[in-house]
Parts: structure tokens; sequence; C-alpha cells
């Protein structure tokens, strides 16, 4: 299988709410990206959905239930699935998340947040080579976001990150949101992290919005992009050169419009930033 | 135990019981209080989760019971059947059972049969895509090798029996249903489920018409699935059946 190159420019989440017009207006997207799990399915609206923005977009599928960082086992049904998609849709961009989510054959369904320790880098480098042996290719893995943080740590999320992308080649989908509401919840220089980070291992961006409750940040995509992480994205734009971006957007989907803007935002910012890495 | 496991342990047991999260504040940073407000996050996205994907599943019964209603099942019917999926579609597939056992909803026994109904509905909107076999194809096989024939049917194709109106409960909660928002509860319904293109459809299924369609389902042959229709249902007529399953594209294949 011979995978589209990786796109170049700014793309949106597909969510179903928006298929219809997304089809029949062709708004100029770099890509789309949509959930891999929604689309674990023999056929139906929704394969015949994928199929339709396929034929029209390069593809992203963005995963979030592989859970890499079960300690106890990697699903293999689940990659298998995974596996089957893949090979139907030809994405351009496969990627998950630095998160574990399942534990003693129960699943939380959620992206749960690991100690940043050598024992769970071994266990994440291990996964991501099989993942990617099984897969054919390069998986992209994301930066979490955390409302907790783990004693043990032994490094920063970045750090490990890092060292995980020169181990196994993986690439790395940075969450600029992500790290922005990790720094304000934990007390951290988000700028300063994208140091540690190589601009080759960048594979994909991502930009969304969250919400605040109590005196913390919670990741809903459910919102505008903020100005702190916009002045983020300038930073990445600078120092890793154009990246494929995506608007993320989950919770109370707006009108496409909206998300098209956000869009043309990053795209603008992306013209606007020279890169100097 | 490796420590990564036992960190993973704790979190989960501290995510299903909040009593449980002292055993894990030692491995978290932070003052015990704030690690309790924020645990409460990741406990409020997993019950989330669960209704999210129930509400998917399930749309009829959400709106029957209420979404107030329906996210508190959410989280009891987690509670007592977690997620071993990280597919979330997945998740649901023993509502049925739960909505019968389930003390605020064992008094309205219709629950678990829309829930039967709504999940063979949910498989089947998922179901492979496959061409409807032309009734032209079943008059090109001999008539003495007839009896012998196995159907395919479409995929996702299910009978759902029931004590209650499920169909006609199902058709008034669609999107864009104008009719007259009336049920007749006395009536015992069976639903026929069914996709016709992308489409899911649900039909009240006459009781011999199941009998054989159910037979047939479980690999009997033409033959043998209308001898048992016949046996509780002396007026089965096969012709009547068949001209109405290749009407429906129910069929897809056959085997002879």
């Amino acid at each position: 299988m011979t995978a589209p190159a990786s796109p170049v420019g700014t793309g949106i989440g597909l969510r179903q709410p928006h298929y219809r017009e997304v089809f029949e207006r062709r708004p100029p997207l770099a890509f789309l990206e949509v959930h891999s799990e929604n689309f674990f399915l023999e056929g139906g609206a929704s394969m015949h959905a994928l199929e339709r923005a396929r034929a029209a977009y390069p593809i992203s599928l963005h995963g979030v239930g592989l859970s890499l960082g079960s300690a106890d086992r990697l699903a293999g049904e689940h990659l298998a699935r995974l596996k089957r998609l893949v090979d139907r849709v030809e994405p351009a961009l496969v990627s998950e998340h630095l998160c574990w989510g399942a534990v003693g054959g129960v699943h939380f369904n959620d992206l749960l947040p690991l100690p940043y320790t050598g024992e769970a880098l071994a266990l994440l480098a291990d996964r991501v080579d099989h993942v990617q042996t099984v897969l054919k290719r390069r998986l992209l893995v994301e930066n979490l976001s955390a409302y907790v943080e783990c004693r043990d740590s032994e490094m920063t999320e970045t750090a490990f990150l890092a060292e995980l992308a020169r181990r196994t080649g993986c690439g790395l989908l940075l969450d600029l949101n992500n790290l922005y509401v990790n720094a304000t919840n934990f007390g951290f220089d988000a700028g300063q992290r994208l140091d540690a980070l190589d601009a080759a291992s960048i594979g994909q961006i991502h930009l969304a919005g969250h919400s605040v409750v109590d005196d913390c940040l919670v990741d809903t995509h459910g919102a505008v992009v903020c100005d702190p992480v916009w002045a983020l994205y300038a930073q990445a734009c600078r120092r890793f050169g154009p990246k494929p971006t995506l608007i993320e957007w989950d919770t109370d989907l707006p009108a496409l419009d909206v998300l098209l803007q956000q869009a043309a935002q990053a795209s603008d910012i992306a013209e606007r930033e020279p890169a100097h890495a | 135990m490796p420590d990564l496991l036992d960190f993973q342990a704790d979190f989960g047991a501290a995510l299903r019981d909040r009593a449980r999260t002292p055993a894990l504040a030692h491995r978290l940073a932070g003052e015990p209080d704030v690690v309790d407000t924020r645990m409460a996050i990741y406990r409020a996205n997993m019950v989330a989760a669960a209704d999210k994907a129930l509400s998917a599943a399930y749309p009829v019964i959400r709106q029957v019971v209420g979404a107030e209603f329906f996210h508190g099942l959410a989280r009891e019917y987690q509670r007592a059947t977690p997620s071993t999926s990280g597919d979330l579609t997945a998740f649901g597939a023993t509502f049925d059972a739960f909505l019968a056992a389930f003390e605020h909803t064992r008094p309205m026994p219709y629950l678990p049969e829309l829930a039967r109904l709504e999940w063979a509905a949910h498989l089947a909107y998922g179901a492979a895509d496959a061409p409807a076999w032309d009734v032209a194809a079943l008059a090109a096989i001999p008539p003495d090798r007839q009896d012998a024939i196995r159907f395919q049917w479409c995929p996702g194709l299910a009978v759902v029996r029931s004590a209650s109106p499920i169909v006609r409960i199902w058709t008034i909660h669609q999107p864009g249903f104008d009719g007259v928002f009336e049920v007749d509860w006395g009536r015992a319904e069976t639903a026929l489920v069914a996709r016709d293109g992308f489409a899911v459809t649900v039909v009240d299924c006459p009781p011999a018409d199941a009998a054989f369609i159910e037979a047939s389902l479980r690999g009997a042959s033409l033959g043998d699935a209308a001898a048992a229709a016949l046996e509780d249902h002396p007026h089965f007529d096969l012709g009547a059946l068949l001209a109405r399953a290749f009407a429906a594209r129910l069929v897809c294949g056959a085997t002879h």
C-alpha cells in the first residue's frame, strides 16, 4: 500500500452533522480527520460517507481507543480492526495518543495519563514498534491533556515523546491546546517545551478549544482556539516550519463556517511565520 | 507487580469508586483535595462517554425515559457492566438485560424489548453492504431443488420478538415522524430489522413470517423453515412471504 504523501496545510475534523455541507461545498482544506473507531464498521451510511470524504480529500485517522500504554495488554483485535480500516482508507496520517485507557479487562474509554518513567518508555517503544510493523507505516503519537500528574515521573511528557520518537521513528502529533491546558493546570512554560522537540519528528499539529471548570482547564474540544494557543502555534510554525494542522472540534459543534474560519486563521499564521528551524 | 500495572490498577479502582482515591493519591502530585476534584473530572468523562455511546445506540429509549433519567441509566449500566473495548460502538450489547433487572425500569417490561430492537438496528446500521438478490435468480433454480435452498439474508437482518408494540413505539420516535403520536399498548409486535441501502428499516412482522425467517437465519433450508412456520401457523403462505421478502430486498443470495 502506498499512503498519500503527508498533506500540506490545514484541515478540520469531519463530524456527522457537517457531512452533507462538506460534500456539497467542498471547502478548500488540505485534509479531513475522523476518529478511527467511528469507522470500525463493515458497511452502511458512515462508511459510505468516509469513502465520499476520501474521494475528495486526504484522510487523517485519529484513534482514541487503542490504549497504547495499558500495562497488561495491547488489544490485538482493536489493532486488527484499525489495520483493516487503514488498508481500506489509505489515509495520509494515522495517529494515537500517549496514554492508557484500560486495565484488567475494563476499558474507561478515556485518555488517561502515564507516569513518564523508564518502565513506561520501554513499554511504549515496544507497543509503537509493534503497531508500526502491523500497520506498515509511521504512527503519530499525540501529547495528552491531563488533570492529574504522576509523582513518579522521571522526565517531562515532552522529553518522553522526543525519546519515543528517537527510539521508534514514530512521528509526534503536537496538540498545542493540550500542551497549554497542561501548562496551566500544572504550572509550566508551554513555549519552553517546544524547544525539546525536533522539527523532523513533528508529523501534525492539533489546535482546539477548552473550557474552564473551577481552577482547571478541561480539554473539551468545544470552543474556538484561545489567543495563547494561537501564539504557541505561531511559535511552533517558526520553530518547526509548516506542518499539517487540524482544527479539532467535538462537543457543541458549531456551523461549518466557524471551523473554516479557524482553519483560515491557522493558514494565515503558518504563511506569516517564516520557519527558522 | 510491575509498577506501571500497579499504578493503572489503582487509578482504575479510584475511577470506578471514589472511596479508593486515597490509595492512589500518594502516586499523584498535588494536595489530596485537588487530586479528588481532578479525579472527579475523569469520573464524569467516563459517565459522559457511556451516555454518548448508549445515546447513539438507544435514541428511542432516551426519548422515552428522558435525557436526565437516561444519563442515570448510563451511569448505573456502566457501573454494572463496564466497557471492555476501546470501540464504544460495541458498548451496550447487554443493555436489555440491565433494563429488565434494574429496579427503576423493571416495572416497564417494554423497555428491554425496545432495547433489543434498537440494538439490532444499531448493528444493522454498520452491517456490510450487499446487493439484494433478484427474484428471477430464485426462479432459475429448478423446482425440485428449491426446498433445499438456504437463503443468505441481507447483513444485519434480525427478528425481535416482543409482547409490546415496539415497532409502533420505534416508529413514532423517528426523526421527522409527523403522524398521530399514539400507541395501542395491547398490541404484541414482532420487529423485522433490516437495511435497505443505507437506511435501517423496522417493520411489524407477521408471526408466521418471523418463524420462517428465524429458522432460516439459524441455517434451515427453505423447506425446513417453511415446515417450522407451518407448525404453529397453519395458514402460513410461503409464496406471499417470498414475494414480500424479495420486494423488500431482504435476500442477497442463496446456496442450494
